[in-house]
């Protein structure tokens, strides 16, 4: 059987076949830039980097193998775009950016046309397909990445804002009767919808007859903020217990009088402390010093 | 025998109010007058609605309890409302303008 030309070979076969004649080489320079993107952060260890490295060609290799054209259904593809997002989660787990795996996934990609270059029998035209077949894989490959960070970015966000939302506004029963809700930035619907779920659920479960709310720690406030503020005060009334609203700073007052809220049916109290002090008159109870 | 209604005196001038299945608060005429009549004959100075069953109070429940209210003022019997649940709670306070006329407490041991 006569041999095959280059120029009969598929793009597909001619990078197999560089990549079977120089896996050593090409993996040894994979390896070493690896070690320098990934190493001196610590994000991947030597014996990872030669791993990722080595697996990462065998799965090119079969993606290659499977047929002349790239199918992106296919499971040689999809085995690839799962290594590279494995790749990627795990240098994301471990504080690596984006840039470093962008620039890895460039780098991959000009060491085989460096290997190309090197191999004078393959002609232009095939090398043209080459360079074409090696972009549209490894662009794929960045958006999917790139695609995977975002989405790993931002449910880290939503957890991150869903878990200040339940640690910002803790209830605490100070007193058998008392609790105490001291809120943390702004209000808006949802928070204080989550802010009133929980208030309302303690106040039944601790059987808690007042409950000073605390607004040292919000910074500003409009209408709809204290259209909130109230329901939640009425919300708490129509629970049976008193609602004290405390630490109103200057600022705040002048907001509530210029926006013409109406605070006069709320029992208001300057500070947490006086709050305090209120809720436990209104229950009759006595705080002393031992021996006064 | 009011329909949908359960009356108990629980002493001290209270009569306990706990509303079943059958309330229909949509037509609050045919129950007030038989309720008012309950407690004179009982020499209520209180009215306890017991709110423990109900899930939702939506307009309509809520102008029963507040036409139940004004009938009960004008015998001079005080109406308070215990055992509000913290949805039925959230859900009113979404739709109300202002405080309901009558008194609300957490359960019958906390009034006084």
């Amino acid at each position: 059987m006569a041999k095959e030309t280059p120029e009969q070979k598929t793009t597909n076969q001619i990078l197999i076949e560089q990549l079977m004649l120089n896996v050593g080489k090409i993996s040894a320079i994979i390896e070493k830039q690896g070690q320098s993107i990934f190493g001196h952060k610590n994000l991947l260890s030597n014996n990872e980097i030669n791993d990722y490295s080595l697996e990462f060609l065998e799965l090119l290799t079969m993606l290659l193998q499977a047929g002349a054209r790239v199918d992106r259904r296919g499971a040689e593809y999809k085995a690839l775009r799962q290594f590279f997002a494995n790749f990627s989660q795990q240098i994301q787990v471990r504080g690596g950016d984006m840039d470093e795996f962008v620039r890895y996934i460039h780098f991959l990609q000009s060491t085989f046309l460096e290997n190309l270059e090197a191999d004078k029998s393959v002609s232009f035209e095939k090398s043209r397909e080459i360079l074409m077949l090696l972009g549209t894989i490894f662009n794929d490959i960045i958006l999917e990445v790139f695609h995977i960070y975002l989405e790993t970015k931002e449910k880290t966000i939503q957890a991150q804002q869903e878990e200040l939302k339940q640690t910002s506004t803790p209830i605490t029963e100070i007193w058998e009767g008392v609790l105490t809700l001291p809120i943390i930035g702004s209000l808006d619907s949802s928070r204080t919808m989550i802010v009133m779920e929980k208030l309302l659920s303690r106040i039944e479960s601790d059987r808690a007859r007042v409950v000073v709310i605390d607004v040292t720690g919000v910074m500003a406030i409009d209408s709809q903020v204290s259209h909130h503020l109230i329901q939640m005060i009425r919300a708490t009334g129509l629970m049976g217990a008193t609602a004290i609203l405390t630490g109103i700073r200057p600022e705040i007052a002048r907001a509530l009088t210029s926006l013409n809220i109406d605070l006069s049916s709320v029992t208001t109290r300057s500070k947490l402390s006086e709050g305090l002090k209120e809720a436990f008159r209104q229950l009759s109870i006595e705080v002393s010093r031992p021996g006064k | 025998m009011i329909e949908g209604i359960h009356l108990t005196p629980i002493g001290d001038g209270n009569v306990l109010l706990e509303p079943g299945e059958g309330l229909d608060p949509s037509n609050p005429e045919s129950m007030v007058a038989p309720v008012l009549e309950f407690l004179q004959r009982h020499e209520a100075r209180r009215l306890v609605y017991d709110l423990k069953s109900i899930r939702l109070i939506d307009e309509v429940y809520y102008s029963w309890l507040t036409k139940l209210y004004a009938t009960c003022r004008i015998a001079n019997v005080e109406m308070v409302t215990v055992n509000m649940q913290p949805a039925a709670a959230y859900a009113l306070s979404l739709t109300l303008s202002q405080s309901p006329p009558f008194s609300c407490a957490l359960d019958i041991h906390s009034l006084k």
